[in-house]
């Protein structure tokens, strides 16, 4: 593990969401950063990019969809992996087709999570 | 093989057991039947007794003529009498003659005496007859007078016996005379006032006979409308009596007590549409729990032994805080689902509405609008069907999430209208709004401007017959482009609370 840590963000409306994947994810050594509203996480991937992105797709202003092209278009390298509430095969293979690195239903586990982000890291550092 | 044969029904169904139609049946009976044999009954007596009393009048006059016949006969005879009575006194004529036409009198009287007595009655026929017989008895004495002295002792009786007979019989003939002409102009009269009582009797019958026919048949129409808005309360007698037209009354309650079924039926599915709705964001309100319940165990067994106590207090805290959550969620949607008779209670609007918006909560959230709720305080109690008045404001205000973009606003507003004893639940969104063409179809079942996959369009047809069965009603206000207003009033029952402010 002599690679630089991954920046990850963690953007879900709910507050517990958060406070449990933050202990969860930074313990591969990550650095990972929460956000409960969307338009703060796109402000403060606005000044620095991060190199993983993982929103639910259902929130009460920005949905996840308008989270996931935002910040492709601003930083194409970036993972972005979909939380849904509840799968279906259409928003997934929205998001998918819109550049969306994974997606994962509620509810998981956090290694379910690490896993993905596993992969994605994977795909960062070849 | 099986045969199905179907009841070929007895046209003449009697409903008249049925417990909404014993108060129908509870009443005399006076059918149209009667009502019009009754005027026909009329019309008979009315022209029986015209024509009997024609029949009396003639034979009345018949017998007037008959007696005058005679009474002139009589008249003749006597006047003759009392003639020859002069003649002899004048010129000592033969006195025979004079005897002999009132004996013709006499016998005229004794012939007819019947005639006569029916006409004039006993006592006046005795006068009559008895001023004959005094006058026949002077004339008699005037016969035996020898001489001139003794003829004038006779003959101011004689005088005076002769002129009371004559004049006693021509008052009575001029009596007669006058009562008959009298008779024959009443006689010409009677078809004349015949044809106005007619007239009259006509009329009273008809205007009597059509009240009661349209009087019912508008009041049958007003029950039409009625139901076809949903009333499904079973008509009560309207007047003291029954007739034809209780049998259509009880039809018609059989009717409604179908339709009623029916129509229960139809809530029952229009229900599980709106269930189906909201279960899809019942879901994803359920994952988030169920979400964070998982993560936040799973990160308890894997951290368990380096977390502080404090930390696993938290954690198993906020486990027991995602589970309540979750348990809610069941429960107002098991609430909501629960299959179940109408029950009427009084109940606490705010309460029903503050529920109902909560079970769309995630339908607002999911098209992104905005839910803005407004209770007054101290609202009077309402009396309804808890279950089926959140069917109706999840109704409503689903239907304005499915018509207003992200951004959109939908206000909820519950207040009293103090002066009516009303509740008002006004639902307003500011969305496309309801062209005016369409506003007045918006009610009627199966009327929808949503496409087939989306909308059955039972939603506000469920919701009217809702509204009501409890006596209150529902209308809209729209404009195209200034959004809508769906205003909910239910009738107040006055509230301890409501008592206090007095």
């Amino acid at each position: 593990m002599s690679d630089q840590p991954l920046k990850i963000m963690v953007i879900d409306d709910e507050n517990i969401v958060g406070k449990r994947l933050k202990p969860a994810l930074e313990k591969t050594g990550d650095i990972v950063e929460t956000f409960e509203e969307g338009e703060k996480a796109l402000a403060r991937f606005a000044e620095d990019p991060f190199d993983i992105v993982v929103t639910d797709i259902r929130m009460e202003k920005i949905d996840g969809i308008e989270i996931l092209e935002q910040i492709l278009a601003l930083s194409g390298r970036t993972k972005v992996i979909i939380i849904t509430g509840y799968a279906t095969v259409e928003i997934a293979r929205e998001a998918l087709s819109k550049g969306a690195f994974d997606f994962i239903a509620k509810p998981f586990k956090p290694s379910d999570l690490r896993a993905i982000i596993e992969r994605a890291s994977k795909e960062l550092r070849p | 093989m099986d045969l199905h044969i179907t009841d070929i029904e007895d046209p003449d169904i009697n409903y008249s057991n049925e417990p909404a139609n014993i108060p129908l049946h509870r009443r005399p009976s006076i059918s149209i039947r009667a009502k019009i044999a009754i005027s026909f009954s009329l019309f008979f007596i009315l022209s029986f007794t015209v024509t009997g009393w024609s029949y009396w009048i003639l034979t009345r006059l018949e017998n007037k003529i008959e007696f005058l016949e005679i009474a002139d006969n009589y008249m003749v005879e006597i006047q003759q009498a009392r003639r020859f009575e002069k003649n002899y006194l004048l010129y000592s004529t033969d006195l025979e003659d004079a005897l002999g036409h009132l004996k013709t009198a006499d016998e005229i009287l004794t012939q007819n005496s019947e005639k006569i007595e029916t006409i004039l009655g006993r006592d006046h026929f005795a006068t009559m007859v008895s001023y004959m017989t005094k006058y026949h008895g002077q004339l008699v004495l005037l016969g035996r007078a020898e001489n001139d002295a003794e003829k004038e002792l006779v003959v101011p009786k004689l005088r005076q016996f002769g002129s009371q007979m004559v004049s006693f019989a021509g008052e009575f003939v001029e009596k007669e005379q006058n009562s008959a002409t009298r008779m024959f102009l009443l006689a010409k009269r009677v078809p004349l006032y015949f044809m106005g009582a007619l007239f009259v009797l006509m009329v009273f019958v008809f205007t009597f006979l059509t009240r009661q026919l349209l009087l019912t048949l508008n009041r049958f129409m007003d029950y039409t409308i009625r139901i076809g808005e949903g009333d499904f309360s079973p008509i009560t007698p309207a007047r003291k009596y029954r007739d034809e037209f209780t049998k259509l009354a009880e039809a018609f309650n059989h009717m409604i007590k179908e339709l009623d079924h029916k129509h229960n039926v139809l809530l029952e599915s229009h229900k599980l549409r709106a269930i189906g709705t909201l279960v899809a964001g019942v879901a994803h309100e359920l994952n988030n729990p169920l979400n964070n319940t998982l993560l936040t165990a799973s990160m308890l067994t894997e951290d368990f032994h380096t977390l502080s106590d404090d930390e696993k207090i938290e954690m198993v805290n906020d486990v027991i805080g995602e589970t309540e959550r979750a348990q809610r969620v069941v429960k107002n949607l098991l609430d909501f689902a629960r299959e179940g008779e109408t029950e009427m209670t009084p109940l606490e609007i705010d309460k029903i509405v503050e529920d109902s918006t909560r079970l769309v909560v995630n339908q607002v959230k999911f098209a992104k609008v905005d839910l803005k709720l407004d209770c007054e305080t101290n609202l009077p109690k309402i009396h309804g069907d808890e279950q089926k008045l959140k069917q109706v404001f999840v109704n409503l205000i689903l239907n304005a999430v499915d018509v207003l973009p992200p951004g959109g606003e939908i206000r909820i507003h519950v207040k009293k209208d103090k002066s009516r004893g009303y509740v008002l639940v006004t639902v307003t969104d500011n969305g496309p709004g309801i062209p005016e063409h369409i506003q007045g179809r918006i009610f009627e079942p199966f009327f929808t401007t949503k496409s087939q996959a989306k909308g059955t369009g039972l939603g506000l047809s469920v919701s009217r017959g809702i509204i009501k069965k409890i006596g209150g009603y529902i209308h809209l206000t729209s404009s195209p482009g200034q959004g809508t207003t769906f205003t909910v009033s239910l009738p107040a029952t006055e509230s301890p609370s409501e008592i206090m402010s007095k």
